[in-house]
């Protein structure tokens, strides 16, 4: 499974010259700082640095980029727990019990947590990628646009299912925020929904509306408070508390390894990557939880379920970069631009003729975790003090911050204007016990859902027994009923069985 | 008794709008184009909210709610969100780098804060540093009254 000369090869490349590791270190930062920044991407910062990178060699650039995209992971966690803003999509279910976590004067742990999840989960995430990245890569090509369709519904079933008593306004959110996504230009040749507006013809922007639906409409409802953490004395920053919280990740290896597996496995199909592998992740837990109504209540592994799949995401998009040449995201379609910069082609080819270059990358990614350690050590307890700035600071130069990130984001008005409105509806859905992540999750997943179900239509011609030709469909759909029904099933089941004991 | 007969009220006027929407959207995409490829999703998806909607009103009025949470004051969050309006609106004219100042500096005052160096200081010193840094980082101009965009 493993190549030892290459893997020899691949060592000598990374370690034979020092200074191929000075761009690590500012890599990671870059990283960290647009993805604690609401509105800057991580796909944003590869793109504005990509050009520096033709000043260096591949394996340099690689490790450039790739660090960038592991500081990024990260650091979309952190406004996710102390402003319940996530930084990038994939920290949506960060926010989740991240944000309660730190109302409750427990940011510093939160954050501890989703430092070691993430750094170990990247460490996990490419120790698979150093035996799989061929099977993997095999399995991607299995899936296609039916399978994404049904991946589709079933996210947004399961994220439903987590809004408790209120599950019926949750698939109501979940469902009206696809139809949202779908906004604007189709596949038809039409408009639908625009009102006339160009703004609207691309669609809805689908982040700032994830913006002002999480953090802007969130502000609003903390207007009258004073300070995020009510506790003054729990406001400490706790270096103490940062390094318990990063090692507390070692007493759930299951959660870990999940997330983990989640996270390869998902963050490997182009398009979907870690804006779901989070989701899916988060909802297996709290579905093998013992207390699985602590969730969204400030649950640690919570945020250890969604750092650890959004982190290891980057490992499964890497292999189908790697192995196939294709992006699976913004972040990686970036990478394959520095590829082409080097005149090198991601591919089957690739991985066979420069296996070195591939350990080289992989083995690159094992260190630039460990610095992430360092740093993210060094600045969590710098970022955490936004818990003691008063919320009438704080409201004010987060909405801004918004505001800034979503003009970033679409390049003119449309951005604050969608964040403005999505503020509104966000607040109203939060009021009224809708929820908000569903909504957000459809809006992401809208045009993608149309598409694949277009293209399913189009390759079948209307015939359904198409279906039946697609085992991986066939299983996956026995998946999303199963996860739908399942439980009550088996727990049908036991009864009847019981009654007749 | 009142503030939960206006929540009950206004959770049943938030499903009506929600399916009064959906209802428009389905007009509108269907007025478009009544071919497949243009109604693939969004007949199905929008049937689904329909029903569902249905099922939530009907639950909602045999009474199948619980007693809500008391929500926060909605007369506390209206200055916010029309101060934010304002400030999204006032953005082509004032610039982000005015445009930021001035809201966070009208926001700290609405909400108590009297220290003239620090509603001024700090609005003026985020406003144009943060509209600097963007501006530094994107490839794209953004308005600006007097920073260059």
């Amino acid at each position: 499974m493993l190549d030892f000369i290459a893997l020899q090869a691949g060592f000598d490349l990374l370690f034979s010259d020092a200074s191929t590791w000075l761009v690590v270190i500012p890599g990671i930062l870059i990283g960290m700082l647009f993805g604690a920044v609401p509105g800057l991407q991580i796909s944003m910062a590869m793109a504005i640095f990509l050009p520096m990178t033709l000043y260096m060699d591949f394996v340099q650039a690689m490790l450039f980029l790739t660090a960038i995209f592991t500081g990024g992971s990260f650091g979309g966690g952190i406004p996710a727990i102390l402003m319940n803003i996530p930084g990038t999509s994939s920290s949506i279910a960060t926010a989740f019990d991240g944000y309660p976590m730190a109302r409750k004067g427990q940011h510093n742990l939160a954050l501890g947590i989703a430092l070691g999840a993430s750094t170990l989960s990247v460490i996990f995430g490419y120790f698979i990628l150093l035996f799989l990245v061929k099977p993997i890569s095999e399995l991607v090509l299995k899936m296609g646009p039916a399978e994404m369709s049904i991946i589709v519904i079933w996210g947004i079933t399961l994220i439903a299912s987590l809004s408790g008593e209120y599950v019926i306004k949750g698939m109501i959110a979940g469902f009206f925020g696809l139809l949202l996504g779908t906004v604007g230009y189709g596949e038809a040749g039409v408009t639908r929904g625009t009102l006339g507006t160009s703004y609207l013809l691309d669609g809805i922007p689908a982040i700032p509306a994830m913006m002002g639906m999480f953090a802007a409409s969130e502000l609003f409802r903390l207007v009258d408070t004073q300070y995020l953490v009510d506790d003054s004395a729990a406001r400490r920053v706790s270096i103490n508390k940062i390094f318990s919280g990063f090692k507390s990740v070692v007493r759930y290896p299951w959660v870990m390894l999940r997330g983990s597996i989640i996270g390869v496995a998902v963050g490997a199909v182009p398009g979907v990557g870690s804006s779901i592998a989070n989701l899916l992740s988060y909802i297996q837990t709290k579905r093998n939880d013992p207390d699985p109504d602590s969730f969204g209540k400030g649950n640690p592994t919570g945020v250890m379920a969604s750092e650890a799949a959004n982190s290891s995401s980057e490992a499964g998009s890497m292999a189908t970069l790697l192995a196939l040449g294709i992006p699976g995201g913004g972040a990686t379609a970036v990478m394959l631009a520095a590829f082409s910069m080097h005149n090198i082609t991601g591919g089957p080819q690739f991985i066979r003729e420069q296996t070195d270059i591939v350990y080289a990358i992989i083995f690159a990614n094992f260190g630039q975790a460990f610095l992430l350690i360092i740093l993210g050590l060094m600045f969590i307890p710098v970022l955490a003090n936004v818990v003691k700035v008063p919320m009438h600071f704080l409201i004010p130069s987060v909405l801004a911050l918004a505001t800034f990130g979503s003009f970033g984001l679409t390049g003119n008005l449309s951005g604050p204007i969608t964040v403005l409105i999505f503020a509104l509806i966000g607040w109203v859905f939060k009021r009224y016990n809708f929820s908000v992540a569903t909504a957000v999750i459809g809006i992401l997943l809208g045009a993608m859902a149309e598409e694949s179900l277009i293209y399913s239509y189009q390759i079948s011609g209307g015939q359904w027994s198409y279906l039946l030709e697609r085992p991986f469909a066939i299983l996956m759909l026995v998946m999303l009923i199963f996860s739908l029904f399942g439980g009550r099933l088996v727990t049908l089941l036991t009864n009847k069985v019981k009654t007749n004991v | 008794m009142d503030s939960q007969k206006n929540h009950f009220l206004a959770d049943l006027f938030v499903t009506f709008t929600i399916a009064g929407i959906v209802v428009w959207y389905l007009i509108d995409a269907y007025t478009a184009s009544s071919h497949i490829i243009n109604l693939i999703l969004i007949l199905p998806i929008s049937l689904m909210v329909l029903t569902l909607c249905v099922i939530e009103i009907f639950r909602q009025i045999s009474g199948k709610h619980k007693a809500i949470e008391k929500p926060e004051p909605v007369a506390s969050v209206i200055p916010v969100i029309s101060l934010f309006t304002i400030y999204i609106a006032s953005l082509p004219w004032l610039g982000f780098d005015v445009g930021t100042s001035l809201f966070i500096a009208a926001f700290l005052w609405i909400h108590g804060e009297r220290r003239i160096i620090w509603v001024l200081g700090y609005a003026i010193a985020f406003g144009f540093l943060v509209a600097l840094f963007f501006s530094a980082m994107l490839p794209y101009p953004m308005p600006m009254l007097i920073l260059p965009g």
